[in-house]
């Protein structure tokens, strides 16, 4: 017997709050998937990007900052393009070339990049502030849309699939639900798991770098102009976690085995997306045409099996949110995803649920 | 100053006579049978078994109790709250130690206990210090810092008994609490479980199929089968036989004191466990059989006023419930 040991006794201390039962589940999810390395690499991976986009930021603000002679919407869309897209553009826009000229040669030589279009436009426009805007929210965008988008498809494809197999394999709901705890607290608690290590690498990293931009920029009022985009990355956010950690941890409650729902939460993915690819191939053998050419993408075939693809839902509904995109343009995705979101956690709820029903 | 009255400090007569558990004409039913037919009882404070063959209702009587299954109708309360309405209530002064092998996976015994602690309300730093206090009360050493994946069904046992009773609850529910355990480890749960109501005044529900432990422990009885309550009594009254008499072993052969005692016009009995039983109206029947063992040179090796085999009652109950029914 330890010589510490005191026998039984009583505890009568004062217990927290029932309504914030759920975090102990979250926080115990997130402890247990910390231990695993595969996660640690992954998020160190995840933080990457923000260099660069970083980097993109600091070019920009350091363009205004010098009195170069051209205009602050040239150096902007001369930094950002370089900054994402690694081209030097500045031998194509000339120094001191006039703004519709250098719009005329981004559309030209970026047409592939997303939204380009609308960069081009607001630097023709002449309007510091707007640009800004605009080209701080496209970088933002851009950052949601392609490193974040890819790597939290790897961080949550290896966090999720075990957060309710493995409680279904070795049947812990007993000792969940003997507690006092309701089965919407542990759904609760289980999807924000997910979301967190989503947040992590996404609305994190995002707000840092708002902040980084800020602190490059000229002068504070910067933030008057800009006070949006903390709003649009917050909300970009909600728009990535809530469908893909309902999707993830769904699927995670629909077998034991968390190598099936790892590999079904990938091939949700893989198969939507390579669907929809599969279509851009069709669109662009019948054109002649490069598939990803902006010209086959927004062709109306692509455009009306887009939704196949849940990153391109993703991807258009926070083109919206950023202001790239009218509602009336995305709004087959918004209603796709919501559906997905709505399915997915009736399902969850319902696997939850099915161990006390027998 | 005035004395304060001794009373003051003792619940009231009527307090410590209200049933834990009270229930009244409980029914579940599923899509196609019926799990619970009209289950009326009350339990006492105390350590109450909860017997019953397989498919008796036992396991869906104890996860309506916790508030996990819905029933179809009647009344009840348990710990002073309605059933059906106060689940949270209940459950959090309630520890359950499910029969299940269930475990939270990727972490070490402590830490499951901890998890426990703080899901029933304990704060974090507290419920690890809670979590180590109990599992030194139940003789879990350095193993407790090992995953949990790693352990024995005994050492599983110990940490799900651990995580039941980590919140200090009122109530504790033990399903099958003594399976898989040796006998050195079932002897010293049962000593932690009665210890627990002597000492800490526990109220304790054990559902089980090992009736020696019922016999260790337990104070009172219940019987299950086909969903309805078939016996509910103190131990103490199932063990007292019908008629006066004395059990006793003897060393080497039994035979010449057995026909001895046959010749006399006694009632006598083997038993399975080699023990002889003699019933008789005989006011000195221990006299008798001392008497007996002299004449024909027996030694007695024990000698105790004979009891009833709680096995011979569980299944002459469910038989006869079975018997009715069908």
């Amino acid at each position: 017997m330890p010589v510490h040991d005191v026998g039984y006794r009583g505890w009568d201390g004062k217990k927290t709050s029932p309504l914030t039962r759920w975090k102990i589940i979250t926080y115990t999810g997130i402890r247990l998937a910390l231990r695993s390395r595969w996660v640690a690499r992954l998020l160190f991976l995840a933080w990457l990007p923000v260099m660069y986009w970083g980097v993109g930021f600091f070019f920009i603000e350091n363009s205004i900052n010098q009195d170069s002679g051209i205009s602050v919407a040239e150096t902007v869309v001369a930094a950002a393009s370089e900054a994402t897209m690694g081209a030097d553009i500045s031998a194509d826009l000339g120094l001191g070339g006039s703004r519709k000229k250098i719009a005329s040669i981004i559309r030209r030589q970026y047409k592939m990049v997303p939204n380009v279009d609308v960069i081009a436009s607001a630097l023709e426009s002449g309007n510091e502030v707007a640009t800004r805007s605009v080209v701080w929210g496209w970088l933002l965008m851009t950052f949601f849309r392609y490193p974040q988008g890819t790597l939290i498809l790897f961080l949550v494809g290896s966090i999720a699939p075990a957060l309710v197999s493995q409680d279904i394999r070795t049947r812990a709901f007993l000792l969940y639900f003997s507690r006092p705890i309701g089965r919407l607290e542990y759904v609760l608690g289980k999807l924000l798991v997910p979301v967190a290590f989503i947040l992590m690498v996404s609305l994190v990293p995002a707000i840092a770098l708002y902040f980084f931009a800020i602190m490059m920029s000229p002068d504070i009022s910067v933030i008057w102009s800009t006070w949006d985009i903390p709003l649009r990355i917050v909300a970009a956010s909600v728009v990535l976690v809530v469908p893909v950690a309902s999707i993830a941890v769904m699927l995670s409650s629909l077998t034991q085995e968390s190598r099936f729902a790892n590999f079904a939460w990938f091939a949700v993915w893989a198969m939507g997306h390579g669907a929809w690819i599969a279509i851009l191939f069709s669109v662009a053998v019948g054109k002649g045409m490069n598939p990803f050419d902006p010209i086959v993408t927004n062709d109306p075939v692509s455009q009306r099996w887009s939704w196949l693809s849940l990153y391109n839902n993703l991807g258009d509904v926070q083109s919206w949110v950023f202001g790239f995109e009218d509602f009336s343009q995305i709004y087959v995705s918004a209603i796709v995803l919501a559906g997905i979101t709505i399915f997915s956690l009736v399902v969850l709820y319902y696997r939850v649920s099915a161990p006390m029903r027998v | 100053m005035d004395a304060i009255p001794i009373d003051d400090f003792l619940p009231a007569a009527a307090d410590r006579m209200k049933p834990l558990i009270s229930l009244q004409n409980i029914v579940k039913n599923y899509r196609d049978k019926q799990a619970l037919a009209g289950v009326s009882l009350d339990i006492q404070p105390g350590i109450t078994g909860l017997l019953g063959p397989n498919g008796a209702g036992k396991s869906t009587l104890i996860k309506m109790l916790l508030g996990l299954v819905r029933y179809s109708n009647g009344t009840g309360t348990i710990l002073g709250h309605p059933l059906g309405r106060a689940g949270r209530r209940i459950r959090s002064m309630v520890g359950y130690m499910p029969e299940d092998d269930c475990y939270m996976a990727g972490m070490a015994g402590v830490e499951v206990v901890q998890f426990s602690a703080c899901l029933s309300g304990l704060p974090d730093v507290e419920g690890l210090r809670r979590s180590h206090e109990i599992l030194d009360f139940c003789g879990m050493r350095q193993e407790r810092y090992r995953a949990i994946e790693t352990y024995s069904t005994g050492m599983r046992q110990k940490i799900k008994f651990a995580a039941a009773i980590v919140h200090d609850p009122d109530l504790l529910i033990l399903d099958e609490p003594t399976s898989g355990l040796d006998p050195e480890e079932r002897e010293s749960l049962l000593n932690r479980i009665a210890l627990l109501h002597r000492e800490a005044g526990k109220s304790v529900l054990i559902s089980t199929h090992i009736l020696p432990d019922v016999q260790a422990i337990c104070t009172d009885v219940v019987i299950l089968s086909k969903g309805q309550v078939v016996l509910q009594d103190t131990l103490a009254n199932l063990n007292r036989t019908s008629s006066p008499s004395i059990s006793f072993q003897v060393l080497g052969d039994s035979t010449p004191i057995v026909n001895h005692l046959a010749e006399h016009q006694f009632d006598v009995r083997l038993r399975p466990d080699q023990s002889i039983l003699v019933e008789s109206e005989e006011p000195n029947l221990a006299d008798v059989i001392w008497s007996a063992a002299k004449k024909t040179s027996t030694v007695i090796r024990s000698l105790t006023a004979a009891k009833n085999s709680l096995e011979d009652v569980f299944l002459q109950t469910v038989k006869e419930s079975q018997h009715a029914s069908s």
